[in-house]
């Protein structure tokens, strides 16, 4: 990713200003920030900036102030429509429905930013585009807010992220003294930056603090471990729900299927699936191509650090952020770190 | 006037012939009312009609023969037993219960027919419009409903070293003396998380822990391991840790023949409740009734077993509030929940009486439910799933602890639980005996 070596626009704002700010964006446009919602938090539309959860602990989400589900329900929502199909007597008509709003995304955590960032790879730079996700890609600016520490389940530095990485939003926020420094990362950032309003500084934002990176397995040496006995017996425990996959920042994958609407109008739609699911890829005839639990959960795993790394140009990076959300809402306590540790160094 | 639209499901032995016999004596009949033909009221399953409400139905009628008549002799028992249930269930969610009747007429009675008929369309017209089903674009509006009424109990102290040892002590015993090919209980992660563990050797026992945490109901994997394959060998018993709640849920399985009661050694552990990460009691410790597993092959009990003090019902409590609510405001607050679910079946996966090899909500030819992650599709798989548990769930409640995002799916089916413990005195899993709901047994049903 190439970084700009101009010096970054910063300013000192308060939290007043802050709000005030994101005031403004809520009546100009859509507004999703983390908001509460029945004890958990989620990546919500908000009327005004008091309805933003900002540092909320809750049952679910021991990161402070993080949505359960990533980011990526905005870009790639569950259920997508593609289009209407209308069929009056011989006719047949076809017709799309885009999403053509603007949207704000407020409190975006590095790991979520880069998330969307490697979702970019198959569904923008790689034909054919996706147009929905396109469109709401365009429409939508990130405000990121970096995080002062991991949170219990964190592991975003040893994936090759960091907890204060500007790297995938547009717009920056670091907390400090009294307030936040903002920064403005991209030219869209920019744009939406009150000219005059905030005291420009020349400070730059407190390094987060961190520890405990481990080491991940590169990319080449995934394929040697594909036959081990380990996956089958890891997975033991693993319940085939999908949940793991639905709250990942960039899990995608999805099932389409024509429904019916109404008498002569049918609708296509696309909706998340997940490989960890156990009629993922049922095809006719009844054939699982991957029947068993661990091959089940070893793709899930190759998919992140060997295929879509592979596929889609990463280089060395790969599709795992270090978020842990997996490891958070997974019912029965697979642990995605254990199996980064394993293969580096087998128990 | 608001000219609802009924739908009617009539066994073609009795009433659909008993329509007739109105029409052939030129009694009048509601035309709100679309007959749909079926073989016998025993045919009509529950999702037959949430499908005709979730189509936008104002009122769902079934007819079927007269107890002592069903040409088919137990199926309108069956309907006698299940559309209550449902009736019951649909309300809780927010449906008014006046939009389902269940009657019977003979093939005779043509007057009764056109006298149900129109007293029920009577009824129905009198609601208005149904406001069952949803719209795709409906903003989602998050419940306010109790809230904050869950008060909190903390977790009493208690000392797990000797129950530890005791699982650990037996499980070496059963594995070394080659009774079981494994053993389901729990060990803790290098995270310090509490977690399901499969052990095979005696070496391997060292794993085994019990503490305040173990929360899974691991019989959840029973059927998938005891399930004889054609052409390998019958699995071997398998040993599993159980709490009371848990225990339970082998009753219903063997009730069910999923596996038989030799196949299992139960490690039943005296339990003084389950915590939440927060560190209070989880809501079915606060409203268990038993301390000790009813099924249990080897009883591990501490040394110093402090019961935990059943404190209060709030569980109870809460279905009884959302009781007393107007429809209106039920299907607000299931619909304000069930918004949030993704559909990611961490509910289903981690309950054990859910282990049908495909469920009829996934099915890829369901005619009863969509794909999409949409909430018309969610509240049908939620009541059905809670539906289709009815007399069965034990109340382990690992449903509603797996959900990612904290959807109160336990009230369904203890709401159900209540329901069928009233009607048939019975809770699921105290004894082998399948749920009360699908057998049939005679004279069970008394007219009137
Ligand atoms: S969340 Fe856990 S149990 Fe569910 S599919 Fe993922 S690994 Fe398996
Ligand atoms: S676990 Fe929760 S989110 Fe997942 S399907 Fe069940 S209710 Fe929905
Ligand atoms: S045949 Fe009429 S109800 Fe069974």
């Amino acid at each position: 990713m190439s970084k700009s070596t101009a010096p970054k626009k910063r300013w000192l704002i308060s939290q007043a200003e802050l709000e005030a700010w994101l005031d403004g964006i809520a009546n100009a446009r859509t507004l999703i920030a983390p908001r509460q919602e029945s004890g958990i938090i989620l990546y919500r539309p908000v009327a005004k900036s008091g309805e933003i959860a900002w540092h909320g602990q809750t049952s679910r989400s021991a990161h402070g102030g993080r949505p359960v589900l990533s980011v990526k329900e905005i870009f790639f929502p569950p259920t997508e429509r593609l289009f209407t199909i209308q069929k009056t007597g011989q006719e047949i008509r076809l017709k799309e429905t885009f999403p053509d709003w603007e949207t704000v995304v407020f409190g975006v955590r590095p790991c979520d930013a880069r998330g969307v960032k490697l979702l970019d790879a198959l569904f923008l730079d790689t034909n054919p585009v996706d147009s929905f996700y396109a469109r709401r890609r365009g429409n939508t600016t990130l405000i990121g807010l970096a995080c002062k520490e991991l949170g219990p389940t964190c592991f975003c530095t040893s994936v090759g992220g960091a907890p204060d990485d500007a790297q995938d939003v547009d717009i920056m926020l670091y907390e400090t003294d009294g307030g936040y420094l903002a920064e403005a990362v991209t030219e869209k950032g920019r744009f939406l930056i009150p000219g005059g309003e905030w005291k420009e500084t020349t400070a730059s934002p407190q390094q987060s603090t961190y520890s405990g990176q481990f080491p991940v397995p590169e990319k080449g040496k995934w394929p040697e471990h594909f036959n081990d006995e380990y996956w089958a017996k890891m997975s033991e425990r693993c319940l085939s729900c999908r949940a793991c996959a639905f709250v990942c920042p960039t899990c995608r994958c999805f099932a389409v299927r024509d429904e019916l609407v109404k008498p002569g109008e049918f609708e296509r739609i696309r909706c998340w699936d997940s490989c960890a699911g156990e009629n993922y890829r049922l095809v006719a005839g009844g054939h699982r191509p991957r029947a068993e639990k661990g091959e089940r959960l070893r793709n899930r795993f190759f998919c992140k650090f060997f295929y879509y790394p592979e596929q889609y140009g990463l280089g060395a990076a790969s599709a795992c952020t270090g978020c842990g959300r997996c490891i958070e809402v997974c019912p029965v306590g697979v642990d995605i770190t254990e199996v980064l540790m394993h293969l580096e160094k087998p128990a | 006037m608001y000219e609802p639209r009924i739908i009617a499901f009539l066994c073609s032995w009795c009433s659909y012939t008993g329509a007739d016999t109105a029409g052939i004596a030129r009694m009048k009949s509601p035309a709100n009312i679309r007959a749909i033909r079926v073989p016998c009221s025993g045919r009509v399953s529950p999702e037959l009609v949430m499908r005709a409400f979730d189509q936008g139905a104002d009122g769902v009628l079934v007819l079927g023969c007269h107890i002592g008549e069903c040409h088919y002799d137990t199926g309108n028992h069956r309907a006698a037993k299940r559309l209550p249930i449902l009736r019951s269930l649909m309300t809780f969610a927010g449906l008014e219960p006046e939009r389902l009747h269940l009657d019977w007429v003979s093939a005779s009675e043509g007057e009764r027919f056109s006298k149900i008929a129109e007293e029920f369309t009577g009824d129905v017209r009198a609601l208005g419009p149904v406001h069952w089903r949803v719209n795709p674009d409906r903003k989602q509006v998050a419940s306010q409903m109790l809230a904050a009424s869950r008060e909190a109990i903390p977790y009493p102290e208690t000392d797990c070293a000797a129950k530890t040892d005791a699982i650990r002590k037996k499980a070496r015993e059963l594995l070394a003396n080659n009774q079981v090919s494994c053993v389901i209980g729990y060990e803790v992660s290098r995270r310090g998380r509490s977690r399901p563990v499969f052990v095979y050797t005696p070496e391997e026992t060292g794993r085994l822990v019990w503490n305040p945490d173990c929360t899974n109901n691991l019989t959840t994997y029973l059927p998938a391991r005891l399930r004889p394959i054609k052409g390998k060998e019958p699995p071997k018993p398998v040993a599993v840790v159980v709490k009371p709640c848990d225990s339970k849920a082998i009753n219903v399985m063997v009730a069910e023949n999923l596996y038989r009661r030799d196949q299992v050694y139960a490690l039943g552990v005296a339990c003084e409740g389950i915590r939440c990460p927060d560190g209070n009691l989880q809501t079915r410790c606060v409203t268990c009734q038993e301390a000790v597993p009813i099924v249990c092959d080897t009883l591990i009990s501490g040394a110093t077993s402090s019961f935990i003090p059943r404190l209060s019902s709030y569980a109870r409590e809460e279905i009884a509030e959302l009781q007393d609510a107007t429809p209106a405001e039920r299907l607000e607050f299931w619909l304000g929940h069930f918004d949030r679910c993704i559909r990611c079946y961490a509910c289903r996966q981690a309950c054990p009486m859910c282990n049908c090899p495909v469920c009829l909500y996934e099915r890829d030819d369901s005619t009863f439910i969509g794909l999409g992650i949409g909430l018309n599709e969610k509240r049908t798989f939620h009541l059905g799933r809670a539906y289709h548990l009815a007399g069965r769930c034990v109340g382990c409640n690992e449903c509603e602890r797996a959900c990612p995002m904290n959807i109160p799916i336990g009230l369904l089916n203890q709401k159900l639980a209540e329901e069928i413990e009233a009607t048939f005195d019975y809770r699921a899993g105290l004894t082998v005996a399948p749920s009360p709901v699908v057998t049939i047994l005679s004279g069970e049903y008394k007219e009137g």
